[in-house]
C-alpha cells in the first residue's frame, strides 16, 4: 500500500506539471523524501527498481520522436520485448513516472535499468494520461507532434510501404483520385499513424489487469516471455483476489460472531438478575391455619 | 460512489462508449459453462455460443430488472459504424433470479467477430414496474443511452463486459 502511496503523490505533483523540463525536478524534488531516501540505500529493493525504471523513462525523453519506437514496439514485438513492458508501466499506474532524483540515480543497480528504458524511450506522458481522461486524442488533433514526427518516422515508414502501396493504390488511388503522391502518402501516413494510434490505446484498454510490476520484471529477466509472465501474474492476481475475499469473509464471520457473544452475555446477565431478583419472592405460601377444627 | 478512473468499465472505454458513468447497486453475475464473467476477460465464439447463465442481485422480488447485450464495435472496433449490435434482451427479470424468469423480448445470438476484438458489454437496467417493451425492429444501430431513456430505465444498476474474437484470431498481437 506504501507503494502505491507514493506513486499517487507523484501523480498528483506531475500531473499539474505537463512540461517535462525541470520544472517538473524542482517540484518533484520537494515531493516525498521516501523516494530519496531508497536512492540513497545500497540494497535496492523491487520498488526502488519499479521507480528507477519510471525515472528513467522521464529522463530519456523528449515531445517528439517517442512515437516511432513505441510504433515500432508494437508492430515487432518480439525484437523488443521491453516494449510490453512499457505497456505496463503505462497501464497500471497510469499516471507520470517520478523523476526524483535524476542526478543522483547512480547506482551501480539502477544504472543498468535505466540504460535498458533509455534505449527504447518511452512515450510521453500524454500518452499515459490520455487512457484515463478519455482524451487521449487530443494528442492526436494537435497537429504539431505530427509534424514534428514526420522525420522520425521515415524508418517506419519503410517498413510499411509494401502494405500502403497496396492500400493506396486499391483504395485511396481509386477513391480519392489522383493526388499528387507526395500530399498523398504523406495523409495515408498520418492517418496510418492515427489509426495505429487508436488501435494501440484499444488494446492497452484491453490489459485489464493491474499486474504488479516487480513481478513482471522478475518474470521477464529470468527468461520468462511476456506472454508466460502474463499468464502466470494473472494466476497470482486469481489468488491474491480470493486470498482478499476469503479474508474479508472471515473477518465479516469474526465480527458477526463478536457482536452476537456480547449480545448473549448481556442477555445472560440479564436473566441471572431476573433469577436472583425472583428469589426472594418464592415460599410466599404458607399455610396457616383457617379453620376453627 | 461512482466508478473509479481505474475500474475496469472506464478503462476499456464501455462508459463512454455505450454507458454513462453510473454507480454499481445490485450484483450481476455472467457465467459461459464454468467461465464467470469478469471485466476484460477474452472468451472465444466457441466459449459464447449459447447464452450465459446470469444472476442478479438486489432482494425484494418486486423489482424488476432489464439485461442488455451489446456488441459496440461491430462491424470492427476500427471502424464501428454499426454501433451497437444488439444480441440479447431480457426484461421483467425479478430481482435475485435470473434470465430464466425474465421475458426473452430479444433472443440471444452468439457473438462471432469477424474483424479485431470485440467487447460484448451486458448492461442491467432496473424498471419502475412490470413493463411491456417493444423489440427494436433490427439489431444493429442499436443505442442503448437511447433505449434506457425510451423506457425510463434511467442509469445502469449492474455492468461487465468481455472481450470476444475470431476463433483463430491471434490476440490483437501482429505476426
Amino acid at each position: 500500500m506504501l507503494f502505491s502511496a507514493k506513486h499517487q503523490r507523484n501523480n498528483r505533483v506531475s500531473a499539474t506539471n505537463k512540461n517535462k523540463t525541470l520544472n517538473k525536478v524542482s517540484s518533484i524534488s520537494s515531493a516525498p523524501p521516501l523516494s530519496q531516501d531508497s536512492q540513497k540505500r545500497s540494497l535496492v529493493t523491487m520498488e526502488d527498481v519499479w521507480e528507477d525504471i519510471n525515472l528513467g523513462s522521464i529522463q530519456s525523453q523528449h515531445p517528439q520522436g517517442n512515437h516511432e519506437p513505441r510504433f515500432s514496439s508494437h508492430n515487432h514485438q518480439s525484437q523488443n520485448p521491453n516494449s510490453i513492458f512499457q505497456d505496463f508501466l503505462n497501464r497500471p499506474l497510469n499516471q507520470e513516472p517520478t523523476i526524483p532524483t535524476i542526478g543522483s540515480s547512480s547506482n551501480g543497480d539502477t544504472t543498468t535499468v535505466t540504460a535498458l528504458f533509455s534505449s527504447s524511450p518511452l512515450p510521453p506522458p500524454a500518452t499515459v494520461l490520455s487512457l484515463n481522461s478519455g482524451a487521449g486524442f487530443e494528442f492526436l488533433d494537435n497537429q504539431d507532434p505530427l509534424v514534428t514526427l514526420n522525420p522520425n518516422l521515415h524508418s517506419h515508414h519503410q517498413l510499411n510501404t509494401p502494405f500502403e502501396a497496396l492500400v493506396t493504390t486499391t483504395c485511396f488511388g481509386k477513391k480519392r483520385g489522383r493526388e499528387s503522391n507526395e500530399e498523398g502518402s504523406g495523409n495515408r501516413r498520418n492517418k496510418r499513424m492515427i489509426k495505429n494510434r487508436e488501435s494501440a490505446a484499444r488494446s492497452r484498454a484491453r490489459k485489464q489487469e493491474c499486474a504488479s510490476p516487480p513481478l513482471l520484471t522478475f518474470f521477464l529477466k529470468n527468461g520468462f516471455c511476456q506472454q508466460k509472465a502474463y499468464d502466470l501474474i494473472k494466476g497470482f492476481m486469481g489468488f491474491d483476489s480470493h486470498l482478499q475475499a476469503y479474508t474479508n469473509e472471515l473477518e465479516l464471520e469474526v465480527a458477526h460472531l463478536q457482536a452476537e457473544n456480547a449480545r448473549l452475555k448481556r442477555q445472560q446477565d440479564q436473566l441471572k438478575m431476573e433469577a436472583a431478583n425472583q428469589q426472594p419472592k418464592k415460599n410466599t405460601l404458607q399455610r396457616s391455619s383457617t379453620a376453627p377444627f | 460512489m461512482s466508478l473509479s478512473n481505474r475500474d475496469p468499465l472506464v478503462v476499456g472505454r464501455v462508459v463512454g462508449d455505450v454507458l454513462e458513468c453510473f454507480t454499481r447497486s445490485i450484483d450481476l453475475r455472467v457465467t459461459y459453462g464454468q467461465r464467470e464473467v469478469t471485466n476484460g476477460l477474452d472468451l472465444r465464439p466457441s466459449q459464447v455460443a449459447n447464452k450465459p447463465r446470469v444472476e442478479i442481485g438486489g432482494e425484494d422480488l418486486r423489482n424488476f430488472y432489464t439485461l442488455v447485450m451489446v456488441d459496440p464495435d461491430v462491424p470492427s472496433p476500427s471502424n464501428p459504424h454499426l454501433r451497437e449490435y444488439l444480441h440479447w434482451l431480457v426484461t421483467d427479470i425479478p430481482a435475485t433470479t435470473g434470465t430464466n424468469f425474465g421475458n426473452e423480448i430479444v433472443t440471444y445470438e452468439s457473438p462471432r467477430p469477424n474483424s479485431g476484438i470485440h467487447r460484448i458489454v451486458l448492461v442491467l437496467f432496473r424498471q419502475l414496474g412490470r413493463q411491456t417493451v417493444y423489440e427494436p425492429g433490427w439489431r444493429q444501430q442499436f443505442n442503448t443511452r437511447e433505449f434506457a431513456s425510451l423506457y425510463n430505465l434511467g442509469l445502469p444498476v449492474a455492468a461487465v463486459f468481455y472481450n470476444c474474437q475470431r476463433e483463430s484470431g491471434c490476440g490483437g498481437r501482429r505476426s
